[in-house]
């Protein structure tokens, strides 16, 4: 008996300490973190939040009781099964997510207790973290922030039980901004650690350029005006447009279809993306004419590339790119690769080399890889090909013969470009004569080939938009560009763009120059036009939204050791522990005493009582021209002892007496005391201009 | 502790995928934890408690009330009061002049109960973290004995036993004021307050009575060698005389005292049961 009605007492109670209040702010939070994570909840996950939710609203509107304890458990435990089977499929870190959700949602249903509120708060704000993951620009960080207040509202509603929703989203909104100084100084201060062990992979939409390139898929790229990576250069360096080709993939085979990259590459790049630590790959890559004392070093250009996430591991570098940052590898056809793929913005410093040769020396396979062409295709090409092979014996005459060729010819560079048969270089170069720069520059590899010159082909992308305000360079996706690169003898592999003879105003001024934006990139966005390139004004606004992007890309996504230590120096000089330790010890107290002064734990004595305040104000400062009131001195007594002192004055202290005086003393009706304190505190600024202007006037004609 | 826990799988999280938002979030965190021990701090800051005035009227094994007076200078909330290992008390707000809770103590024992120092706690605003104090309020509160329900002993010490029933009992007589009535015609004159018919009250008859036959006198039953059974047997004829309105007194141990009846004599009464053997100390009352 006494058991039964103590546990049903504490049911009771515990019922009684979630307040409607509570509930509510627990509805809101409960969508506010879930909406921003909609892409990574699964069909069954959402259709079971909000099941949980209107479940939720019922028991608030008190339509429907709790559920059984048992049914909870039970659709946990089967959703917890079902998405174990299907992790394969969606990806672990999706699975992991949606368990939490799940987990959150249901956990929200059965909410007995204060504590399962707290439970419930926590998930919350690691559900918070876990959209950090996917959405990390201003506009969604902010947004996060908002969430994270209101969740710290739901705290705040368990412990303050009054039904007041302004109070708690004050309290919240205070308690955060009191938060935010020290949350800082330790995002600055604490040492970032380098991953301690593995983790799923995010699973991110693979996104910009692909692995193979054909006469169709570069297009498609050109309809997005995403950011594909933002450059920025060391120094005031602003290279001209026509120099920045940005390469990401080289690809040597191939197969009258589409070009893609060599196996061997593709078995290095693997072989260093699956490296565990332990083992170096088994085929070395480095080539010996990477050795750095070979680099002019003149004509080296740093600049640090904040690449978008891709969810591909290739790098952007301009001519013969190295990085010297972890995780990032060197390939021995000069390009950058990360070690795994690149699923949140990726900072990384570059130094290009821009006269260097790349590989003087080619190695006899790789010659026969790069001469190599699909068989009996294209004959009209091929006995194209060897005119100029007959006409000019030199293969650099015969390159710019053949580049020529293009000009010469009346081709014309278009994005919808007319259809290809089998014969594809054929079709496009003898019949079409129409295409975008992979038409292009297939037809040249394949004609340079054609003529015993290795030639392969190069994909990546050209321009960058600069931003005046900011100082950097944004490469979008609508720049994607393919490109041809031929070895030569003792000058290893040259660059030929063949897109630059047909639209050189694409190259030197760049896309934007060549193409409308709405045939292009923005055709597929409606309000394109409004958003981009339509006024001067809204241009502006644009590069300053831009502009501030790009810098919390750099100082908060991008904050890493090397910039904690640029920062830490900045403040502190010399970075010793001791300093560090001090730093961070008065930064806390500092923070510490702001807090406490504002949350009223400390007062600094003063009177509550404005108008004393205004008066004492007056005579503190008479009291520096000798002429202090006494303890015992009565404001009409010292209004005389002033006047005579210092007549100047006389008029208004004594108007400043007679208000304080009436206000002190008297018995007023509201409006007259709202006016004549209106009056005191003016006439008590008015004394006090007065008083200083004497006093400076004074030192004047004294020095 | 769970919101540690919470910041340092956050910590992990944000350096695995080596994502700057998760660590600032974990950071944003561990702030706002700092935050709250300095608004749990000012939640008890400034607390006043103070002693209520009691009048001791428990008995063993029940539940006993200590009022406590708490007063804040600025608002507080959620302020958790307890003995130790006593049922906690929440003061929902604190603010303006001083309000009474009720503390609680379960599983009282017979004598002079010191629950030691009030625990004041405080979990506002987030839950994150605890303030708490003690508070030596010197709090002090007799516990009575048990009543336990017997017959026999009434008698022991009446020295005169014929009718157990009414002796200590006061009758209408004519020793004692005892108070004043409405008049009833017939009545004798003598008996009028003629003071309050002055004052304008209406006529009003003077009583009086007188105690029939000797006081009682109760005595602990020294033959029994269940000292806290003997008590509470004491303590049940002490509720029963006084609910009887009937005039006796106590002897116990050194102490005695006189014959009377009232509320104040029950006090006085059940207080030296419930401090014996300890009851030499002249304990007050008013």
């Amino acid at each position: 008996m006494i058991s039964d009605s103590l546990s049903s007492k504490a049911k009771r109670t515990a019922q009684i300490s979630i307040s409607r209040h509570t509930l509510m702010w627990l509805l809101i939070t409960n969508v506010a973190i879930l909406s921003p994570l909609y892409q990574q909840v699964t069909v069954w996950s959402l259709a079971i939040c909000t099941i949980c939710i209107i479940w939720r609203v019922g028991i608030y509107l008190g339509k429907v009781a709790r559920p059984p304890r048992w049914l909870v458990t039970a659709l946990a435990f089967f959703s917890a099964m079902t998405l174990a089977m299907v992790a394969n499929k969606i990806g672990v870190l999706t699975a992991l997510i949606n368990l939490l959700i799940l987990g959150y949602a249901l956990k929200y249903i059965e909410m007995r207790s204060r504590r399962d509120v707290q439970v419930v708060v926590l998930a919350g704000y690691f559900l918070i973290a876990l959209t950090f993951l996917q959405q990390q620009s201003v506009w969604s960080s902010l947004h996060l922030l908002l969430v994270t207040l209101i969740n710290t509202c739901v705290l705040i509603s368990l412990y303050h039980d009054e039904n007041n929703f302004k109070y708690a989203v004050k309290l919240g909104t205070k308690i955060l901004l009191q938060s935010v100084p020290l949350a800082i100084i330790l995002f600055i201060v604490l040492p970032r650690l380098p991953p301690l062990w593995m983790v799923p992979p995010q699973g991110a939409a693979k996104t910009g350029l692909s692995n193979t390139v054909s006469f169709s898929n570069i297009t498609e790229l050109t309809r997005s005006s995403e950011l594909a990576f933002r450059a920025t250069f060391v120094g005031d360096y602003q290279p001209i447009n026509a120099s920045l080709y940005w390469r990401a993939l080289v690809m040597e085979d191939y197969d009258g279809k589409q070009w893609q990259q060599n196996a061997s590459i593709t078995a290095a790049e693997n072989a260093f993306a699956d490296k565990t630590s332990s083992k170096e790959p088994t085929r070395t890559l480095t080539m010996p004419s990477l050795r750095m004392e070979n680099l002019d070093s003149d004509t080296a250009l740093s600049y640090s590339v904040i690449a978008e996430p891709s969810g591909q591991h290739w790098l952007f570098g301009l001519d013969r790119a190295t990085s010297q940052d972890s995780g990032i590898k060197m390939l021995a056809d000069f390009r950058l690769y990360a070690s795994t793929p690149i699923e949140q913005q990726k900072l990384y410093n570059v130094t290009s080399f821009t006269n260097a040769n790349l590989q003087v020396e080619l190695p006899l396979a790789q010659q026969q890889l790069n001469l190599r062409l699909p068989e009996g295709q294209n004959p009209r090409t091929l006995a194209l090909a060897q005119q100029f092979a007959k006409r000019y014996p030199n293969a650099e005459d015969r390159l710019t013969a053949m580049m020529r060729y293009f000009t010469e010819q009346p081709y014309f560079y278009t994005l919808r470009p007319p259809p290809v048969g089998k014969q594809q270089i054929d079709d496009f170069l003898l019949n079409n004569k129409a295409g975008f720069c992979v038409h292009y520059a297939s037809a040249f590899a394949f004609m340079a080939r054609a003529t015993g010159l290795p030639a392969r082909l190069v994909s990546g992308y050209q321009g960058g938009e600069y931003n005046q305000a900011a100082g950097y360079f944004s490469i979008y996706q609508y720049m994607a560009h393919a490109w041809v690169e031929v070895w030569l003898v003792d000058r290893g592999w040259v660059r030929f763009d063949p897109t630059a003879m047909i639209a050189p105003e694409r190259i030197e001024q760049g896309f934007d120059a060549f193409f409308d934006p709405q045939q292009s990139y923005l055709a597929d966005s409606p309000f394109g036009y409004l958003g981009l390139q339509s006024s001067e004004f809204i241009k502006q606004l644009r590069m300053q939204f831009a502009s501030v992007d790009y810098f919390w890309s750099v100082w908060v996504l991008g904050f890493n050791t090397n910039k904690q230590q640029r920062v830490l120096e900045e403040v502190l000089g010399e970075v010793t522990r001791t300093k560090l330790a001090i730093f961070l010890i008065v930064s806390l107290g500092i923070v510490g005493l702001s807090i406490a002064y504002s949350a009223g734990l400390i007062q600094f004595h003063r009177s509550s009582d404005k108008h004393l305040n205004a008066y004492y104000a007056v005579c503190k400062l008479l009291k520096k021209d000798n002429l202090a009131r006494e303890y015992n001195e009565g404001p009409q007594a010292y209004n005389q002892r002033v006047a005579l002192a210092n007549p100047s004055l006389a008029t208004d202290f004594n108007k400043f007496t007679d208000y304080y005086i009436a206000i002190q003393y008297q018995v007023l009706n509201k409006k007259a005391q709202k006016r004549l304190s209106r009056l005191l505190i003016k006439q008590s600024r008015r004394l006090k201009f007065i008083i200083i202007k004497q006093k400076l006037a004074l030192n004047k004609t004294n020095t | 502790m769970a919101w540690l826990l919470l910041l340092l799988m956050l910590f992990l999280l944000g350096t695995n995928y080596q994502n700057n938002l998760v660590m600032g979030l974990s950071f944003l965190l561990l702030s706002i934890f700092n935050t709250c021990i300095l608004y749990s701090y000012r939640n008890l800051a400034g607390l006043t408690l103070s002693r209520a005035q009691t009048t001791a009227n428990t008995f063993a094994g029940q539940a006993c009330y200590v009022p406590v007076h708490i007063a804040s200078k600025h608002n507080s909330y959620e302020v958790k009061l307890n003995f130790s290992e006593q049922p906690i008390e929440i003061a929902k707000k604190v603010f303006g002049p001083p309000q009474s809770a009720l503390l609680n103590i379960l599983h009282t024992h017979r004598g002079l109960l010191k629950p030691g120092r009030v625990k004041v706690e405080s979990r506002y605003p987030l839950g994150l973290c605890r303030a708490w104090s003690y508070v030596d309020l010197d709090i002090e509160q007799v516990i009575f004995a048990t009543p336990i329900q017997n017959n026999i002993s009434l008698a022991i010490s009446s020295q005169d036993s014929s009718e157990i029933e009414d002796t200590g009992r006061l009758v209408t007589g004519v020793d004692e004021f005892s108070g004043l009535k409405d008049y009833v015609k017939g009545e004798s004159l003598k008996q009028v307050a003629w003071k309050q018919v002055a004052q304008g009250r209406g006529m009003l008859t003077k009583e009086f009575q007188q105690p029939q036959g000797t006081p009682l006198w109760l005595t602990l039953d020294t033959s029994s060698d269940d000292l806290e059974l003997s008590l509470s047997k004491l303590a049940w004829q002490t509720e029963q005389l006084s609910s009887k309105q009937q005039i006796f007194g106590l002897k116990l141990g050194a102490n005695s005292i006189e014959p009377a009846k009232g509320e104040v004599h029950r006090i006085a009464v059940q207080t030296q049961i419930a401090l014996y053997p300890n009851n030499l100390r002249e304990v007050n009352h008013d």
